[in-house]
C-alpha cells in the first residue's frame, strides 16, 4: 500500500513538471515567429503578435506629384512590420486616386480627410487639421483604460525615411527624438544629448528658442500617452507646430534620444521639385492618364 | 479496498487530462501565437528579438557579400538589370535609400550602381552592402570638360552617359547566355513595382509611359493595333525615340549582340536615348507595355536642393556640422 502510494505521489508530482516544461521551453522557439524585415516576394507584409505596431499619419493634398510621393511611401511602408498607416486628405471627400492606391498597396490603412480651412495661409498651416483628425481617430478607435502598446509618427508624403528608423521608435516609451537631415536649412537639425543619455537641449539654428526644437519627422509619441492626455493636439503657430504638440505632452526630460543617442541620421526632409508642366498649356491630350 | 480503487480511478482521470492536455498543446505548435494574452516579460522579448534581429541582419550581410541572394538557381524568372549613374550631392543617400527600398521588393533584380567618380565612396560602398540586393559597384569620372558646372541648367550637358555605357561595359562582359532585361533608371524618379513585371519579358525593347516629363503630365508612345505607331511628346516628336531615358527596358540578349551599342555623349540635347536605341530596334518592333501604353507606372520626380543658407552662414563662423556625421 506504502508502495503504491509513493509511486502515485511520484507520478502526479512528475505530470505537472512536464507542463511547466512545456510552457516555458517549447513556445520560445516555434509557435512565435516576429517578423522585423521582409523577407518574402509577395506584396504582403509582415505581422507579429509582438511588436508594438507604428501608426504613421501622413497629410496628403492633390498635386502632380502626388501619386508619385505616395507610391514610394508605400514601397517603403512594405517593408516595416505591423505598421497601420493612416492618410488624412486635405480635402471635401475621399479621392479616388488615394483610395485605389490604398486598396491596391498591400498595406493596412485608415482613410481619412478633413479640409484644411481657407482663410488661414497655407504654408503656416499645412497638415494641421488632417494630423488632428489622425489623433481623432486614434482617440475613437482605442480605449485609453485598455493596455494599448503602439507608437505614433507624423511622416509628411515627401520625406525619406530609412527602415532603420522605425526600429528605433517602436519601443517609444513617451516620446523619442532623433536627427533630422535638410531641416531648418541646415545639413541636419539634431538634439544635445549629455553623456547619461539625457536630453538637454537641441543642435538648430532657426529659432533656437523654441522649447522642442524638432522637425515633424524628428519624434514619435507613445500611443497610450497620447490616449491619456486627450486634449493634446497640434495648434496653430507658423513653424512652431510641433511643440505646441509636444508642450502638453511631456518635459525635455522625459525625451528618450534614439539613433545611437542622436548621431545617426535616419530620416532626410527631402522635398520634390514641383514637375514643369508648361507644356500642358499648349498641348491636349488626347487620353487622361492617371499620374 | 474501496480506498485504493477510489485513488487509482482519481489517478486515472488526472493522467487522462494531462495527457489530452498535452495534445493540444503539440497541435498548437507552429500556430500563430496569442500572446497579448501571456504575460511574457519585456526583457525576454527585448532580448529575443535582437537575437532574431542580429540572425536576419547576418543572413543579409552574407548575402550582401556573395551579391547573389535572390539568384536561385532554379528560378527562371530573366533578371532585371538596373542601372543607375549616381553623384555626390546632399540628397545623395536619401535618393538611394528609398531606391532600394522599392527594389528590396522586386524579385531577380541586379542593382548596377555607377558612381560619377574616380574612386568607389564609403557612402555608397556602405549603403549597397547594407541593402540586402543584389549588386554591382562602379565608378567612372565624367570628363571635367563634359560635366555640369554649379548654376548650368540641366539641359546644358547630358549627364550619366560616361556611367551607364561604363555599365554596359560591364554586363558585356559578364554576362552571357542570361535571361534578361536592362534598365536605365535615375536615382531620383519614381518607380512602381508593377513596372517591373512589365519589362521582365522584353524580347528586344519595351516602352511605356513616363509621368511628369518634357513639361508634361506625362509622354507616351501611341499604340494601335497592338504596334508602336508614334509618339506623344510635347518637344520634338520628330526624333527617332522621343522618349525619356525611364520610358523603355532592352533586352540582354540585344544589349550583348550589340557590342557597339552605346549612349553618344555628344548626341544634341534630347537625343541621348536615340543614340542608343537607334542601332538596336525600329519604331515597329517596339513592344509596349502598361496596357497599351495607357498606364502612368514611373514619375521622373526631381528633388529639390535643400537649402543650406544657415548651415552656410555657421559654417562662415567656423560653427558648421559635424561633417563626419553622414548625411
Amino acid at each position: 500500500m506504502k508502495m503504491l502510494r509513493k509511486g502515485y505521489v511520484a507520478v502526479v508530482l512528475v505530470i505537472p513538471l512536464g507542463w511547466i516544461f512545456v510552457h516555458q521551453v517549447w513556445p520560445s522557439s516555434h509557435i512565435w515567429v516576429p517578423v522585423l524585415i521582409q523577407g518574402d516576394q509577395t506584396r504582403g507584409h509582415g505581422h507579429s503578435a509582438i511588436l508594438p505596431p507604428i501608426y504613421v499619419i501622413t497629410p496628403t493634398y492633390q498635386r502632380p506629384m502626388q501619386k508619385a510621393e505616395l507610391t514610394r511611401l508605400t514601397n517603403t511602408f512594405l517593408h516595416v512590420a505591423n505598421l497601420h498607416w493612416i492618410v488624412v486628405e486635405d480635402s471635401q471627400t475621399k479621392t479616388p486616386l488615394v483610395s485605389r492606391l490604398l486598396q491596391e498597396s498591400g498595406l493596412n490603412h485608415t482613410h481619412l480627410n478633413v479640409m484644411s480651412p481657407r482663410n488661414i495661409d497655407r504654408r503656416s498651416i499645412r497638415g494641421l487639421s488632417q494630423r488632428n483628425l489622425g489623433l481623432q481617430w486614434l482617440r475613437s478607435t482605442f480605449n485609453v483604460r485598455n493596455p494599448n502598446p503602439g507608437v505614433v509618427y507624423f511622416a509628411d508624403d515627401d520625406n525619406t525615411y530609412s527602415l532603420e528608423l522605425f526600429d528605433e521608435m517602436r519601443w517609444t516609451q513617451k516620446v523619442s527624438v532623433w536627427p533630422v537631415a535638410f531641416a531648418g536649412s541646415l545639413r541636419y537639425e539634431s538634439i544635445k544629448v549629455n553623456a547619461k543619455g539625457k536630453v538637454y537641449g537641441w543642435e538648430v539654428a532657426y529659432a533656437p528658442e523654441r522649447p522642442f526644437g524638432i522637425d515633424m519627422a524628428g519624434f514619435a509619441v507613445n500611443l497610450q500617452l497620447l490616449l491619456s492626455k486627450p486634449n493634446a493636439n497640434f495648434k496653430l503657430h507658423p513653424g512652431l507646430q510641433e511643440g505646441s504638440l509636444l508642450l502638453d505632452l511631456v518635459t525635455l526630460d522625459d525625451l528618450e534620444p534614439k539613433a545611437d543617442n542622436c548621431t545617426k541620421v535616419l530620416v532626410w526632409h527631402t522635398r520634390s521639385q514641383a514637375p514643369d508642366l508648361s507644356g500642358e498649356a499648349r498641348f491636349k491630350h488626347s487620353a487622361n492618364l492617371e499620374t | 479496498m474501496k480506498m485504493r480503487l477510489k485513488l487509482k480511478s482519481v489517478f486515472v482521470l488526472y493522467f487522462m487530462v494531462s495527457l489530452l492536455g498535452l495534445i493540444y498543446a503539440l497541435m498548437q505548435l507552429g500556430q500563430r501565437c496569442d500572446c497579448t494574452g501571456h504575460d511574457i516579460p519585456k526583457e525576454r522579448v527585448i532580448s529575443r528579438l535582437r537575437g532574431e534581429l542580429h540572425r536576419l541582419q547576418e543572413q543579409m550581410r552574407k548575402s550582401g557579400e556573395i551579391q547573389q541572394p535572390q539568384k536561385d538557381p532554379k528560378s527562371s524568372l530573366p533578371t532585371i538589370f538596373v542601372i543607375t549613374p549616381t553623384y555626390a550631392r546632399l540628397v545623395q543617400k536619401a535618393e538611394l535609400t528609398r531606391l532600394s527600398q522599392t527594389f528590396l521588393h522586386v524579385p531577380q533584380l541586379h542593382w548596377i550602381v555607377v558612381e560619377d567618380s574616380n574612386h568607389k565612396t564609403p557612402l555608397v560602398r556602405d549603403l549597397l552592402a547594407k541593402s540586402g540586393l543584389t549588386y554591382t559597384h562602379l565608378h567612372v569620372a565624367t570628363a571635367k570638360e563634359r560635366k555640369l558646372q554649379e548654376g548650368d541648367p540641366n539641359w546644358l550637358k547630358p549627364r550619366g552617359v560616361e556611367q551607364r555605357n561604363e555599365a554596359l561595359h560591364w554586363l558585356r562582359q559578364e554576362t552571357h547566355k542570361q535571361q534578361g532585361v536592362v534598365y536605365f533608371a535615375d536615382d531620383d524618379n519614381t518607380y512602381s513595382l508593377q513596372l517591373f513585371e512589365e519589362m521582365r519579358n522584353t524580347q528586344r525593347v519595351s516602352v511605356w509611359p513616363v509621368g511628369l516629363v518634357g513639361g508634361m503630365k506625362y509622354e507616351k508612345p501611341v499604340v494601335e493595333g497592338g504596334k508602336v505607331v508614334r509618339f506623344h511628346t510635347g518637344w520634338r516628336p520628330s526624333r527617332p525615340f522621343p522618349m525619356d531615358m525611364a520610358g523603355f527596358a532592352v533586352s540582354l540578349k540585344l544589349v550583348l549582340a550589340n557590342p557597339d551599342s552605346w549612349f553618344d555623349g555628344m548626341a544634341p540635347m534630347g537625343f541621348l536615348e536615340s543614340s542608343f536605341l537607334q542601332g538596336l530596334v525600329t519604331m515597329d518592333q517596339l513592344e509596349p507595355k502598361a496596357d497599351d501604353c495607357s498606364l502612368v507606372l514611373v514619375w521622373h520626380t526631381r528633388t529639390e536642393k535643400p537649402k543650406m543658407k544657415r548651415e552656410e552662414a555657421l559654417q562662415a563662423q567656423g560653427l558648421g556640422s559635424d561633417p563626419h556625421m553622414e548625411v
